[in-house]
């Protein structure tokens, strides 16, 4: 009998459920709208608060600052439409535009940039990216809870004028103000939502070309709609942009089969599958990966043992074979098609061949050589990477690489959660670990900066004079000169190559397929990723 | 009975506190920091920040707030989904997760009733090995590898159901298929095994002998029977599912809690940890307590009073 009220109780559940679940959602027709694939959720909407690529994206295209990143990352026109920089460059004033508004109909002044900017350098925020701040009058003491931050060198001059004033020059200021912790916040909203402001669509004010809809704050889909409110909506084609989180590549490049989907990231299986197919994009990241050597150790210290171990790398076959997923054999440190000058691309400027060849003679010859100058017959270190699939796989790759070429080489290889492997690089718990970097904002600085001697992320502590020197002369005599701070950067960027100071590996990539009909989308490697405001179906 | 149930909270209560305090403590010995921009924070600014989050208090301390927070039913904020209660963020995402969890559930049980029944009744007769046959693919195949293959084949090739996504009952099809094989298989294994051992017995020659049908022995007599050991699986089972399973709702993207709680493990996000937790053994020693009560009701030999001593 008992068995018989189990077996009702069942259907019922499952009916139940039938019903709970029986409201589906309609996929929209309409031409201009976007299907794009995301590959984790979206944390949050507080700019003061977003660390990762989604929030950033979806920051970028709903919100919008002094200027917005266009095509090869050229800073296109923003809410500011004039910009006057004094002399000596530690001075910017901003016009704003009158016609900008938020989403709740306030109109977006110069005060909303100052509430915002003090508000992310205020230490009790708890923003993760304060550090961009610094080189603006006081935001390094703000940050560090001496100062207040009503002190930040930030001044609003009635409603439509922004003078901000810096305290050292930094040649890359404008580019910065493309990025979303400079973008304007309403404090009206910030006060009214409270504790909620940014965790979900509709406890958030939108300036830019979309305003974001159907973010509960922990749901897989959202959409972005066109902001009619927006200053140059005439220009913004696209309606809406629904975005869809699929963790699994092979589920993401089923639904763009299916068409449910024009954009999707592929893993690099699939990646080497489609390689032929017309509709693959490789975007790259302004993202290297490096081999860094303890130099506090002597063995390390050695610049033939340094040089050896990177010429033994097969770099190609490492691109091609072993990841596989459209990242590019590394010219150095600072990743390629970022930052340009005259036309050239720094990677290409500051090329040092020999860094980044594979010469296995050349190698054996080094290696012996530095073995003897260390006066033993056999090194063993310990190579450091991360857990995942792609970081065992590159380490094994590696491992063989040296083992087999180098005679005396005996590498064992430690892969531990990405958290561990940065506590250990930090405390010099390590001898070469396989890292990476990838830049805010698309100038060389972004990568140079690391290696600095007192640099606070120089966990190699690899050290050289003429390198600083370049460096420092980089952000004081030839700050002001375009061309003179780019030949500082490039010699310095040889320096570090011609001493093997780090190995560059490879310029990590997304493979993604992209519908031919999807036009006009802007891609930027460093900072933020995607700008929608041009894009639209043909 | 009343004191039976009473001991059994309590002991629940305590269960539920040394889970929470050992988790504490083995959570706080991992190296890093919940910042997911730690690599780009200076040792300074990181400083800054544990003081902004308390986390630079001592150790004991943390916990002592924690605990009293959870008290009051206040699993504190999510570091990686920024301002997000983990009340919010689990009470969010669990429902997905325990429909197809249920829904698995019924769906393997049932069918698993059915299919080891068939097996028992017909037992060394094709019927039986083809069953048996079947209930070890069903066991032995992964369930993400036959969630790709329902997805690209039914979903893809076919289109019967959508491929992925959480809409309505549709959505839900494909991934309690792929969830419910291995209950399925399981409660068909155990249920045959313990139904040809009951069918062997002497009550059951007693109620042939009666002339009952033989329909109406394996309804009556043999399936109740047979289904004590299956309940001590199904308890725990169910918790499992129910608290999500990461790969398929990564595969169908379902927004469930399966993966939160790897993820957070990974960025160090301690209030998700310790509140997932809390959830997942919560519901484990409430359903080892139901497990229990239903044990009385199905076979009242098992005395509750008897077996809280």
């Amino acid at each position: 009998m008992k068995i018989n009220k189990f077996a009702k109780l069942g259907a019922v559940a499952m009916l139940s459920a039938v019903f709970l679940a029986a409201c589906g959602s309609k996929d929209s027709s309409s031409k201009q709208v976007l299907n794009w694939d995301e590959t984790a959720e979206l944390p949050t909407m507080d700019l003061s608060k977003a660390t990762d690529r989604v929030s950033f994206d979806a920051l970028n295209n709903t919100n919008e600052g002094l200027y917005r990143l266009g095509k090869d990352s050229k800073i296109e026109p923003g809410i500011a439409t004039k910009t006057t920089v004094a002399n000596d460059g530690l001075k910017y004033t901003f016009n704003l535009r009158k016609d900008a508004k938020w989403s709740n109909g306030d109109k977006v002044t110069a005060k909303d940039f100052v509430y915002s900017w003090q508000r992310t350098v205020k230490p009790s925020t708890g923003s993760q990216y304060a550090y961009l701040f610094s080189g603006i009058q006081n935001a390094d003491d703000i940050t560090a809870g001496k100062k207040s931050a009503s002190t930040l060198g930030v001044k609003a001059e009635g409603n439509y004028k922004l003078v901000v004033t810096l305290d050292k020059r930094v040649p890359y200021f404008k580019l910065l103000m493309g990025f979303p912790s400079f973008y304007p916040q309403s404090q009206k909203a910030v006060d009214k939502y409270g504790s909620k402001y940014g965790t979900a669509s509709k406890y958030m004010v939108y300036n830019g070309p979309f305003e974001l809809t159907k973010w509960t704050g922990s749901n897989l889909s959202w959409t972005l709609k066109k902001n009619n409110d927006y200053w140059d909506k005439k220009n913004v084609k696209l309606s809406a942009i629904n975005y869809k989180v699929n963790k699994s590549n092979s589920t993401g490049y089923n639904l763009y089969q299916s068409g449910k989907l024009d954009m999707t990231y592929l893993n690099s299986e699939q990646a080497k599958q489609l390689a032929d197919s017309k509709e693959l994009v490789i975007r790259h990241g302004a993202s290297t990966f490096y081999l860094e050597y303890n130099q506090t150790k002597k063995e390390f210290q050695n610049k033939k043992i340094r040089q050896a171990l990177s010429l033994v790398i097969n770099r190609k076959q490492f691109t091609g074979k072993v990841l596989g997923d459209g990242s590019t054999v590394a010219k150095g440190l600072v990743a390629s098609d970022m930052a340009k000058h005259n036309g050239k691309d720094f990677a290409d400027d500051a090329y040092v061949k020999d860094a980044t060849a594979n010469d296995v003679t050349k190698a054996k010859k080094l290696w012996s050589e530095g073995l003897k100058e260390l006066g033993v017959k056999e090194l063993s270190f310990a190579l450091l990477s991360d857990d995942t699939d792609k970081a065992k796989d590159s380490t094994e790759f590696l491992q063989s690489q040296i083992e087999e070429n180098l005679a005396g080489a005996k590498v064992s290889v430690s892969n531990v959660p990405f958290k561990t492997r940065l506590d250990r690089s930090v405390k010099g718990n390590f001898d070469v670990v396989v890292t990476a970097w990838s830049a805010d904002f698309a100038d060389p600085i972004s990568f140079l900066d690391l290696l600095t001697s007192d640099n606070s992320y120089n966990n190699g502590k690899w050290k050289n004079a003429e390198y600083d020197k370049l460096i420092e002369s980089s952000k004081s005599t030839n700050a002001g000169n375009t061309t003179k701070r780019w030949n500082d950067l490039v010699q310095a960027h040889k320096v570090l190559m011609e001493d093997q100071g780090i190995s560059p590996l490879y310029q990590q990539a997304n493979a993604t397929m992209l519908k031919s009909k999807v036009k006009g989308v802007i891609y930027n490697a460093a900072g933020v990723n995607y700008n929608f405001k041009d894009a639209y179906i043909k | 009975m009343r004191k039976y149930l009473l001991k059994r909270v309590f002991y629940m209560i305590l269960t539920l506190f040394l889970v929470a305090t050992i988790t504490f403590f083995l959570m706080k010995l991992m190296p890093g920091t919940p910042y997911s921009n730690q690599q780009k924070m200076t040792a300074q600014q990181i400083q800054i920040m544990n003081e902004q989050y308390g986390l630079n208090k001592p150790m004991w301390m943390q916990y002592l707030i924690y605990l009293g927070g959870m008290l009051h039913g206040d699993l504190g904020v999510s570091f990686q989904f920024s301002n997000q209660p983990v009340s919010y963020l689990i009470a969010s995402r669990i429902g997905a997760s325990a429909q197809l969890g249920i829904q698995a559930m019924i769906f393997g049980v049932v069918l698993g009733i059915v299919i080891g029944s068939i097996a028992a009744v017909n037992k060394n007769t094709w019927i039986d090995t083809l069953c048996t046959i079947l209930s070890i693919i069903g066991k032995s195949v992964p369930n993400f590898v036959l969630a790709v293959l329902l997805q690209f084949y039914i979903a893809l090739k076919l289109g019967w159901f959508p491929i992925a996504d959480w809409g309505g009952f549709s959505y839900t099809v494909l991934p309690t298929i792929a969830l419910g094989v291995g209950p399925l298989a399981e409660t068909a294994r155990f249920i045959r095994t313990g139904m040809v051992d009951v069918l062997n017995s002497d009550y059951i020659e007693l109620a042939k002998a009666k002339g009952m049908s033989r329909y109406g022995i394996v309804w009556h007599h043999a399936l109740r029977n047979s289904l004590i050991p299956l309940v001590t699986l199904i308890g725990p089972y169910t918790v499992a599912l129910m608290t999500g399973s990461m790969v398929i709702e990564n595969i169908f993207s379902i927004p469930g809690i399966g993966e939160q709680f790897v993820k957070s493990i990974l960025t160090n996000d301690y209030p998700t940890i310790m509140g997932v937790t809390m959830l997942f053994s919560a519901g484990l020693v409430a359903v080892i307590l139901l497990t229990d009560i239903i044990y009385g009701i199905i076979d009242p030999r098992i005395r509750l009073s008897g077996s809280g001593d």
